[in-house]
């Protein structure tokens, strides 16, 4: 998996991440003498110290910038840091101790303990040991229902559950004679009209990366054929689907197209 | 963010490594903040002086920085941890002693003036009328923007000095006209007296963070206005205000449909209430911000021909070198009743190792107090706590 993000101040370094989900403090958050996180950071005792340090942004005293030389000075800095978004006092301590930092990173991405190469020149960041699918969701809908289906126990993931038409986009296809190709495959519909299309969504489930492409079709008939690759279907009410037992990220996929 | 090829140059090390890392906090808030480009900058003031607050990492930081480069405006430097020649007879350590001192000699060498005051616009770095700067210590900044009407945003001390030494700034924020006009008009019924003025700007402060205000029915001058500067910036985080009637520009400022608040006398009493944690003050330290020339006289000839209770708590006069030296005679009075402190001033100084209560009139004082010193606090104003002495 490959996370383009903002480089804040350069350098390349590779190390286990240490994540936290709330706004973190350097003043009052860390002990600079042995680089582990206090009780307000709700992680106490976890040390930063030669890891790599994710957390959504900094607040707090502009103290902090200097907590950080002191670290520099103990040697118990963390190799670098990962912003969703920087602001001025985590930036200023990791500029002046010369420390990596990348920001306009999703961190909803990333989970602890993830082995990351960094590199803060260019602003990427790269985990091995997750792979990236892209893939077409479609919605179809017909006379304002929506189509949704259930997945049988024969495809790879997501097993039972309920979703929209979707596959994986072929090395050289493109998303959309993808999302025409599945449509045609799964449901044996033809000419599907696109309404619209959503900006790729990413959401990643244990060592996989999602890159979903969604987009919303009217279909012409509510007459479905499925393949194997389902096992039910039904047309719903838009607002039905958050009480069904859904594949992750599609309720972000519908809200996006609706 | 739009790089010279100078700047580009500066930011491969072209130019050293203090000019390299310099560059590279600029760019790195030019980038945060979205600026389109950096703009030259007439002066520059720094927080970040203290030993107290900086440590050992920040006392190693400008050692290096000191190495190879130095600042190419003018620019000065805000309250130390100690007054640098009397720092025994405030009860500071040796050790800390020391370490200020070799924090003071880094600066020199970044060709920085020494006089620490928080007020440097009252003693020679008072940027023009629509001068860009980039200022650091909040109190300081709110007033170049307010009552000179130049141009800083709020800076920390690092990115302050780093402007310092590249001589500019990114432009964004408070830099640009549309980002400086009033946001909300307060509505001030309040006593023409400085303790006051302090006390509306903690209100305003607590109850806008980080709106532009616009004053109506207050005449402050311009110690009235440095004290309601600082509440404003330490209550909120307030940069920019201006007073009807005295700030420069404020004829032609657009106050319609803006949101409109009242303070009182009513909401001052509760900030003041809210402020006083303590009873019997062990320390009265006057002057947050340091005191000027005009309150240096105020307070000497409130004093003048009257005797100090012995049992009195020890008082300090916060004040810049500078004025002292401008006030030989106003000096001798204060002395009979304390101690005219220079280069520092009860937030920055380590006053938790001797002091457990202080008493000031500064509502910015009553702030920091608690968290940063570990005292109980008094807010009151200058006749009473000078009573407090007689």
């Amino acid at each position: 998996m490959r996370l383009a993000g903002r480089s804040i101040c350069r350098g390349v370094v590779e190390g286990d991440l240490v994540l936290l989900d709330s706004p973190f403090s350097f003043l009052g958050g860390v002990e600079p003498s042995s680089g582990r996180l206090t009780s307000t950071s709700g992680a106490a005792g976890t040390s930063i110290s030669g890891k790599i340090f994710g957390f959504p942004r900094g607040r707090g005293s502009t103290v902090g910038s200097y907590t950080m030389l002191q670290m520099k000075r103990e040697g118990t800095l963390p190799l670098a840091i990962i912003n969703e978004r920087a602001e001025t006092i985590v930036a200023t301590g990791a500029v002046m101790a010369g420390l990596p930092m990348v920001d306009s990173i999703d961190m909803s991405l990333l989970k602890n303990g993830d082995r990351l190469k960094v590199n803060a020149d260019t602003g990427e960041i790269e985990v091995d040991a997750v792979k990236e699918s892209e893939v077409v969701t479609c919605v179809l809908m017909h006379e304002g229902k929506l189509l949704a289906l259930k997945r049988s126990m024969k495809v790879s993931t997501n097993q039972g559950m309920w979703a929209g038409v979707s596959g994986y986009i072929e090395p050289g296809a493109g998303p959309i004679d993808t999302a025409i190709k599945e449509i045609k495959e799964e449901v044996a519909i033809e000419h599907p009209r696109l309404i619209r299309s959503a900006p790729m969504y990413s959401i990643r489930t244990g060592d996989r990366l999602w890159r979903i492409h969604p987009f919303l079709f009217e279909s012409p008939t509510d007459e479905v054929t499925i393949d194997w690759e389902h096992t039910e279907y039904r047309w719903i009410e838009p607002q039905e689907a958050e009480s069904m037992l859904i594949v992750p990220g599609f309720v972000h996929v519908l809200k996006a197209l609706l | 963010m739009f790089l010279t090829k100078e700047e580009e140059q500066m930011l491969a090390g072209e130019r050293g490594l203090g000019h390299q890392r310099a560059m590279e906090l600029l760019a790195a808030l030019g980038k945060i903040y979205d600026a389109d480009r950096l703009i030259p900058i007439t002066s520059a003031h720094l927080s970040g002086v203290s030993y107290k607050t900086i440590g050992d990492g920040g006392s190693d930081f400008l050692m290096e920085m000191a190495r190879d480069s130095k600042v190419c405006v003018p620019t000065t430097l805000n309250p130390a941890g100690m007054d640098l020649q009397r720092w025994r007879d405030m009860g500071v350590s040796s050790s800390f002693a020391e370490k200020q001192k070799a924090i003071i000699d880094s600066y020199g060498k970044l060709g920085v003036e020494t006089n620490c005051t928080c007020t440097p616009y009252f003693t020679g770095n008072a940027p023009k009328q629509g001068d860009a700067v980039a200022w650091a210590e909040s109190s300081a900044l709110s007033y170049v923007n307010s009552v000179l009407n130049a141009r800083t945003n709020r800076e920390g001390g690092p990115g302050a000095l780093a402007a310092a030494i590249i001589g500019k700034t990114p432009r964004y924020g408070l830099h640009l006209d549309e980002n400086r006009a009033p946001t909300v008009i307060i509505e001030a019924a309040v006593e023409d007296e400085i303790t006051a003025y302090s006390l509306l700007g903690h209100a305003v402060g607590l109850k806008v963070g980080a709106a532009i205000p616009y004053f109506k029915n207050i005449r402050p001058d311009c110690n009235g206005l440095k004290t309601m500067a600082a509440a404003m910036a330490a209550a909120g985080s307030v940069a920019k205000f201006h007073v009807e009637g005295v700030t420069p520009g404020w004829q032609s400022q657009e106050l319609k449909g803006l949101e409109k608040i009242s303070i009182g006398s009513k909401e001052l009493a509760a900030a003041k209430d809210a402020l006083t944690s303590g009873r019997e003050p062990d320390l009265i330290a006057l002057g947050c911000p340091h005191l000027s020339q005009m309150e240096m006289k105020m307070l000497a000839s409130m004093l003048d021909g009257k005797q100090r209770n012995r049992d009195a708590p020890e008082v300090w006069f916060c004040t810049s070198r500078v004025v002292k030296t401008w006030c030989p005679k106003e000096t001798a009075v204060l002395e009979r009743f304390g101690k005219v402190v220079c280069d520092t001033c009860m937030i920055v100084a380590p006053i938790e190792a001797n002091h457990k209560c202080t008493a000031t009139n500064s509502a910015k004082a009553c702030t920091y107090l608690p968290g940063l010193c570990s005292q109980k606090v008094v807010c009151d104003s200058y006749p009473v706590l000078l009573e407090m002495i007689l």
